[in-house]
């Protein structure tokens, strides 16, 4: 009796282990699907073009820009960027009837667009760089 | 009911693989399982459902490292007590004590946060297990690496294994502090080696094994020079060939891996007995409790997986070796996605601990490498490898998460 039992169960064992791991390499799918699943086809955005890892703080690869984006030193910024050559308020980009525009807070260091110092409100074309302090950013707008 | 087990959530998978598990030895073992053993083995199930539904709440981190290791712990436990209900009724003590450990070490890392400038320490504590194993230090299955305080006995070894990839971690993460002493990788380096010598003095070969691994990875990856890399590996050439021409021990296990029928009395009985363990059993198993696993010697620690093999088949020997595999790539996934430098070392360290561990004793016993005597990670019977494993584990799942620098905490308590 009991070895017809424990032969049923070794297929029944071998099924939930599969079933397991299957189940356990599914999620991990949806995991790396939802992280790289964000598509920006049809968004303005900004991309970083330092490799991430050679800066000292935390950045991300990629900002959406959504009416209106700050980057700074100070936390209610939406870029906040730790770095000391980076002021509180160091630049904004304002979307105004489609088109995008970069203006300089009055920072300590300045912001370069496509390697110039700005002084007033430039108007964004898909591909500038933008830098500020150590960072550089690709815009990109495929509208 | 049946809807929700069938759903396809691993967490759900994993209790009915208990449940089942549980089942099948209560038939097997009949009148002999007391009330007692029951109720734990009831409540480790209970145990272990509850940690991965907690886990989920509380940690921001991977939620699938702690349930993968549960699978394997279940896939072990149930060998172990097929094969000798004592051993079986310690490890679920183990097992138990291992999850509680898992969580104190979660918690404690998450509060405390000063272990990147503790290297000194790190180095202090490793020479003194060596020490305390030399001098309080019993010889069991030909190494000295056991240490008996009244009844319970550990190896200090799996202490060191984490020590050491804490050592490796402060190390390459204080980089620029370190360079100001001149030559410190080369420092470093006879460290390390003066604790793979004392390893091969204590002739445990396999854990040797897994320290070089675990040292030549970290440092090849993280050491700006080229030079010590190069020596690193000229000198492993040199200590292999000159340890296999110097010492017996070493050269009996390569003949044995060479050709164990011509020495089957002896030196290749362990892995004659293994490999026909594996042969009996097939692609699905002789079912649990109708083989002879206990021909095999030690194998409830080494040959374990012979023994799975036997009686669960190899489908369930290529799902453990599957397992392994997620739980390393979800270990160098942590490490990749961790910005702190310190415990991106670390999560890298302890993946390769394991990786390299359950490489090296699942290619023993298959024949493919020769044989040295490690644990399989959270399979194997044994106390000290079971908790050392969880605490690795518990760092591991801190490292998953987003890790506040000091300077980060410090502005947001202004």
């Amino acid at each position: 009796m009991y070895n017809i039992l424990a032969i049923l169960f070794k297929y029944i064992f071998i099924i939930i282990i599969y079933l397991f791991i299957f189940s356990i390499i599914r999620l991990i799918y949806l995991d790396i699907k939802g992280m790289e699943g964000i598509s920006f086809d049809d968004v303005a955005y900004l991309k970083l073009i330092n490799r991430k890892d050679s800066l000292p703080f935390k950045i991300d690869e990629h900002y959406i820009i959504d009416k209106v984006l700050t980057l700074g030193r100070h936390g209610d910024n939406h870029i906040v960027v730790k770095d000391p050559y980076i002021s509180k308020e160091h630049f904004q980009i304002v979307e105004d009837e489609g088109e995008y525009y970069l203006e300089d807070l009055e920072s300590a260091n300045g912001t370069y667009l496509n390697g110039d110092k700005i002084y007033d409100i430039v108007k964004l074309q898909d591909g500038d760089i933008i830098k500020a302090g150590q960072i550089e950013f690709l815009f990109v707008n495929r509208k | 009911m049946n809807k929700r087990i069938l759903s396809r959530s691993p967490r759900n998978l994993l209790f009915f693989f208990q449940a089942l598990g549980l089942l099948l030895l209560l038939i097997y073992k009949g009148k002999a399982i007391d009330k007692l053993t029951l109720a734990t083995a009831g409540g480790l199930v209970l145990v272990i459902y509850l940690s991965n539904l907690l886990l989920t709440k509380i940690t921001s981190g991977d939620n699938y490292i702690f349930l993968i290791t549960t699978m394997l712990v279940s896939i072990g436990i149930i060998m172990i007590y097929r094969i000798n209900e004592g051993l079986g009724i310690k490890q679920l003590l183990w097992i138990s004590m291992g999850i509680v450990l898992f969580f104190l070490t979660y918690f404690i890392l998450k509060k405390i946060r000063i272990w990147e400038n503790l290297t000194y320490l790190y180095l202090i504590g490793a020479y003194l297990l060596f020490f305390v194993t030399f001098v309080f230090g019993d010889r069991r299955h030909g190494a000295i690496n056991w240490i008996n305080i009244g009844q319970f006995s550990f190896q200090p070894s799996e202490i060191i294994k984490i020590l050491l990839i804490f050592i490796l971690s402060s190390y390459y993460s204080n980089k620029d502090r370190w360079k100001e002493i001149k030559n410190s990788s080369y420092y470093l380096m006879g460290v390390i080696y003066s604790f793979i010598f004392l390893l091969f003095l204590q002739k445990d070969l396999g854990t040797a094994l897994v320290f070089y691994a675990i040292f030549i990875a970290i440092q090849f990856i993280y050491e700006d020079d080229k030079k010590p890399i190069l020596i690193n590996i000229g000198l492993f050439v040199i200590f292999g060939l000159l340890g296999y021409s110097l010492f017996d021990h070493v050269k009996i296990r390569f003949q044995a891996w060479l050709n164990p029928w011509k020495y089957i009395e002896r030196q290749g009985y362990q892995i004659t007995q293994s490999l026909f363990a594996i042969a009996e059993g097939g692609f699905f198993g002789k079912g649990l409790g109708l083989g002879h696993p206990d021909f095999i010697p030690v194998v409830y620690t080494d040959f374990i997986f012979s023994a799975i093999c036997e009686e669960m088949g190899i489908f369930t020997g290529i799902g453990i070796i599957m397992l392994f595999m997620i739980f390393v790539y979800r270990g160098f996934k942590i490490a990749i996605s961790q910005d702190n430098k310190f415990y991106r070392i670390l999560a890298l360290g302890i993946s390769i601990l394991f990786g390299v561990q359950s490489f090296i004793i699942l290619g023993g016993v298959i024949r493919m490498i020769p044989l040295t005597g490690l644990t399989l990670p959270f399979i194997s019977y044994g106390g000290s490898s079971i908790l050392s494993s969880f605490v690795a584990l518990g760092i591991l799942q801190i490292c998953s998460e987003e890790i506040k620098s000091k300077e980060d905490l410090d502005e947001a308590g202004d």
